[in-house]
């Protein structure tokens, strides 16, 4: 199996301009970060808000330009690529969108919105625009006749559907889940989800689903990086792995199951997360940590081998 | 046959369906957006209405007062005055419309490509822009008038600079707000060229406000029209203007006053409609608050 | 201490609300669960008599809260007891929090408004509240504006409000939905800890299923404005009889063997302007039968649980 995705190093800073109040400070919204994508598998980015993970859903696709690291898709390196050749390329890689109820422009039509891939990427419908609306609708369980509606007409879960009808529709074979269903009702999420695991399975897609929601991504995901503040702090190569950064562990025990019978025991955690602006040295989880050393505060750990897979803790559990 | 009429119910179904039937809905729309469709009706079939030729001069009948057959008196030459208001509706509506869609062509263009761009460029398109808001209007018809000399042309070039400012900076804000959205994310991310995010997605999703805003301006292009008119810049004689109109009023203001007081309704009425229109224009479609963003 | 009685409620010809019935008792944690549009934020609207817009009333149905009734309550006798008897934490901190105002003032205000105390007697009061839920520093935060606060923080101190004046029931209209899991995790034992220190009766209303799961004692399901079925947590989980109840459950991942699948609802949930006639989930239930399309089932009482469906029972 080879690799869809290759990243190595990545990382952004924004820097706010300083002004003559104010010294120019930099955030680390993404801080080194490395993993493989290989052919069909699913990974899972997750993740608190202001970790990073939507940050580095558009540095991948170069929707946002990454501050450091290499990026490679299907071998070829996309940092490397002119705007033009990035254009041609998104064919290949698309992406779903957090809020369907604004990824669609509100002036085009259904039928409109499916058909622009097409249109900006110069591609001639096969059999016609009718039958590949009808195609596309079809394949992500829309009626076609909701073609010439407006996506104010259409529920949260259809515009959805709309949404990954549109990011299907040049046949990509990478796609970039961003939350997909944290805006939707929990029935409608149950139908995106399982709309997505059919079709990975029919068109052989590789996807990185990125969310906020542990228990959601331990079903959908193979593999999951948990991110803290910029960096991942751990990668959880199953969905049963036992999880040994005290983030992670955080984060496990804070995610309630939906089974009266297996409360969880909420221990107090202190403090908040600190500010993504000029980082500290030392772990960034360190103030809150219950293993927390001495070490922690000095040294900024990587990622390493710990019981069978990579965690980025000095003193893992 | 039956498909002329089947277009035709197409078009008048269009029509109702339109942002402009919206603003029908309520009374005053309706009496303010009434007036206007005869201005413009009166404007265009202006030679079959008018009951004497405009120009023609009859100075045995100066100054008479209103009376049949000249229904709203003659001025100092004995010309009709209504048949010179009529047509003075020709020339007020013909110049602001005309100067108003320069000046949205214009301002949408600049304030797209400033918005959409950025940068050093949006600095010196928008600090030019502020700096043409600075003049007074009839400084920068003065400007036109000493460089090709007085008449409608240096009137049409002035009030479009003048309202230049406004359509550029709504529709650089617009396209600022536009461009964080979700969709023109989206639509980059399918590939779209900056062309069709500009064409098909920004300036589609813009254009509303700006017309409405330009609907709002032809008005007050007809007051300065007619202020250019009456200081003599604009409009040259024999040209009804109501402007010019009112200019060659004043010498008999006590002698003859519905010289002046005709066409100063005229200007008034339009303006008052054009301004009622707009506001339940802005009312139906539901952008005040985007029309504060400039 | 509440007991809400076939409540309904209009907007003029529109009903969104009908046939809501359940109880509360002193120490107990009631959640209403239901997607957006069941109409649970709007029963909690109503019990606080802050229907939104002017034409909203409650046509039907009774609320007593005390042994008093409160549909019949004016308006001065429901400001008092609205901050005063009872608490209201919001969804959104900031549309709580006065953003020009120090914190210690907002929450003194309270007590000031309720109890009739004095200013630094209310102050104390205040740093004790800020204490009990576990702010770092009360008296230094009191000094604070909204702004320089985390959404976690802010949420603690809506709640302080609602706890300034020592209410009898908190109502919590999806308190932990704007925040991160981890904090969430954190605000859910501190109103645990609220109901069993203070003996308070919590009235929790949520559209996520696992924070039902882990805090509340009985639960009210709510579908297209009615209460479908409530009972005891643990018969709602491990036993629903509503097919609805049944679907949500399955909505939810939890630790699924290899294989198997989510259950979904097929279709949308109907808004207020095109409810179905008869049962509102028949269009997207399996067990819909003909008599579903027709007659709407009701409240099926049968001890401590109660189910409103006409093929109530038997697992999908």
């Amino acid at each position: 199996m080879s690799n869809l995705l290759e990243v190595r190093n990545l990382a952004k800073k924004f820097t706010s301009s300083g002004g003559a109040f104010r010294k120019a400070r930099t955030m680390h919204a993404v801080n080194d970060v490395s993993f493989d994508l290989p052919e069909g598998r699913v990974i899972g980015v997750v993740g608190e808000s202001g970790c990073g993970k939507s940050t580095l859903a558009r540095l991948i696709l170069r929707l946002i330009e990454p501050s450091a690291g290499t990026l490679h898709f299907n071998g070829e390196d996309l940092r490397a690529k002119t705007p033009a050749q990035m254009r041609d390329l998104r064919a290949h890689m698309q992406m779903v969108f957090q809020d369907p109820y604004s990824a669609i422009d509100p002036r085009y039509t259904i039928e409109r919105a499916v058909l622009e891939p097409f249109l900006v990427q110069g591609v001639k419908p096969i059999d016609g625009a009718a039958a590949q609306v009808e195609a596309l609708l079809n394949m992500v369980g829309l009626n076609p006749g909701l073609a010439d509606r407006f996506p104010h007409q259409l529920s949260g879960g259809q515009k959805q559907r709309v949404g990954i009808a549109r990011a299907l529709a040049l046949r990509p074979s990478l796609l970039v889940l961003d939350e997909p269903t944290a805006s939707l009702d929990v029935s409608v999420q149950a139908q995106i989800i399982g709309l997505l695991e059919q079709l990975r399975d029919e068109l052989g897609l590789t996807y990185l689903f990125i969310s906020h929601d542990l228990s959601l991504v331990r079903y959908f995901c193979d593999e999951i990086l948990v991110m803290y503040l910029g960096r991942v702090v751990e990668v959880l190569p199953d969905t049963n792995g036992q999880a040994c950064h005290p983030y992670t562990i955080t984060l496990m025990n804070s995610t309630f199951v939906p089974d009266p019978k297996h409360r969880r025991v909420i221990r107090p955690l202190e403090g908040e997360v600190p500010s993504p602006f000029d980082l500290k040295p030392g772990c960034a989880f360190a103030d809150r940590c219950p293993q927390v050393s001495e070490i922690c505060r000095a040294e900024t750990p990587e990622l390493s081998k710990h019981s069978g897979h990579l965690v980025a803790c000095h003193n893992p559990i | 046959m039956i498909n002329i009429i089947g277009k035709k119910i197409g078009a008048i179904s269009w029509l109702r369906r339109s942002p402009l039937a919206k603003a029908f809905n309520s009374w005053l729309g309706k009496i303010a957006g009434g007036f206007l469709v005869l201005l413009l009706l009166t404007a265009i079939f202006a030679p079959w209405i008018t009951p004497f030729d405009y120009a023609a001069q009859n100075l045995m009948n100066g100054n008479a007062p209103p009376a049949w057959p000249h229904l709203l008196g003659t001025d100092q030459f004995g010309r009709d005055v209504f048949s010179r208001v009529i047509y003075g509706a020709r020339t007020s509506l013909s110049v602001s419309v005309t100067a108003i869609s320069i000046s949205i062509v214009a301002g949408m263009t600049l304030g797209a490509a400033a918005g959409y761009f950025g940068g050093i460029f949006e600095r010196v398109v928008m600090t030019i822009v502020d700096l043409t808001w600075s003049f007074p209007d009839i400084l920068i018809a003065l400007i036109f008038v000493a460089i090709i000399g007085p008449g409608l042309t240096s009137t049409i070039f002035a009030i479009a600079i003048a309202y230049l400012a406004q359509f550029t900076r709504l529709t650089r804000a617009q396209i600022v707000r536009l461009k964080q959205e979700t969709f023109i994310e989206a639509s980059i991310n399918l590939g779209g060229k900056p062309r069709h995010i500009l064409l098909r997605h920004l300036i589609p999703n813009a254009i509303t406000p700006v017309i409405v805003i330009g609907m709002l301006a032809v008005g007050d292009g007809i007051v300065l029209e007619a202020t250019l008119g009456f200081f003599g810049l604009g409009a040259q004689p024999p040209t009804p203007s109501w402007g010019a109109m009112m200019s060659s009023g004043t010498a008999q203001l006590f002698l003859s006053p519905w010289v002046i007081i005709f066409p100063g309704m005229a200007v008034a009425a339009t303006v008052i409609a054009v301004n009622l229109f707009g506001d339940e224009l802005i009312r139906a479609l539901d952008i005040r608050d985007r029309l504060k963003e400039a | 201490m509440l007991e809400v009685k076939d409540l309904a409620v209009a907007f003029g010809s529109i009903a969104p609300l009908s046939g809501v019935t359940f109880s509360l008792a002193k120490g107990e944690t009631l959640g209403i669960v239901g997607e957006s549009g069941s109409g649970k934020s709007l029963t909690a609207m109503s019990i606080m008599g802050l229907l939104p817009m002017s034409d909203g009333r409650v046509t039907s149905g009774s609320i007593v809260f005390d042994g008093q009734e409160l549909t019949t309550l004016n308006e001065s006798d429901y400001c008092k007891l609205r901050g005063g008897r009872i608490g209201l934490i919001t969804q959104n901190p900031m549309t709580s929090l006065d953003p020009l105002k120090k914190i210690g003032t907002q929450v003194d205000a309270v007590a000031i408004l309720h109890l009739g105390m004095a200013k630094k007697k209310a102050r104390a009061n205040t740093v004790d509240i800020l204490h009990t839920l576990r702010i770092p520093e009360p008296a230094l935060i009191c000094e604070r504006y909204p702004h320089q606060m985390s959404g976690g923080m802010k949420q603690r101190i809506v709640i302080a409000m609602a706890l300034a004046a020592d209410p009898d029931l908190l109502i919590a209209d999806e308190p932990t939905t704007a925040l991160d899991v981890t904090v969430q995790a954190q605000i859910i034992r501190l109103l645990d800890d609220l109901v069993k220190q203070r003996g308070l009766a919590l009235l929790l209303i949520t559209h996520d299923m696992s924070v039902v799961a882990q805090t509340c004692d009985r639960v009210v399901v709510m579908y297209a404005g009615r209460a479908i079925e409530q009972g005891p947590v643990l018969d709602i989980f491990d036993n629903p009889q509503h097919p609805y109840t049944q679907a949500l459950v399955g909505c939810i991942p939890r630790d699924l063997k290899d294989g198997e699948k989510l259950t979904s609802i097929p279709g949308t949930v109907p808004t207020v302007l095109n409810y179905p006639e008869g049962c509102k989930f028949h269009p997207r239930c399996t067990r819909a039968q003909n008599i579903c399309t027709t007659v709407q089932p009701e409240l099926d009482r049968n001890g401590d649980s109660a189910v409103a469906c006409h093929f109530a029972g038997a697992s999908i």
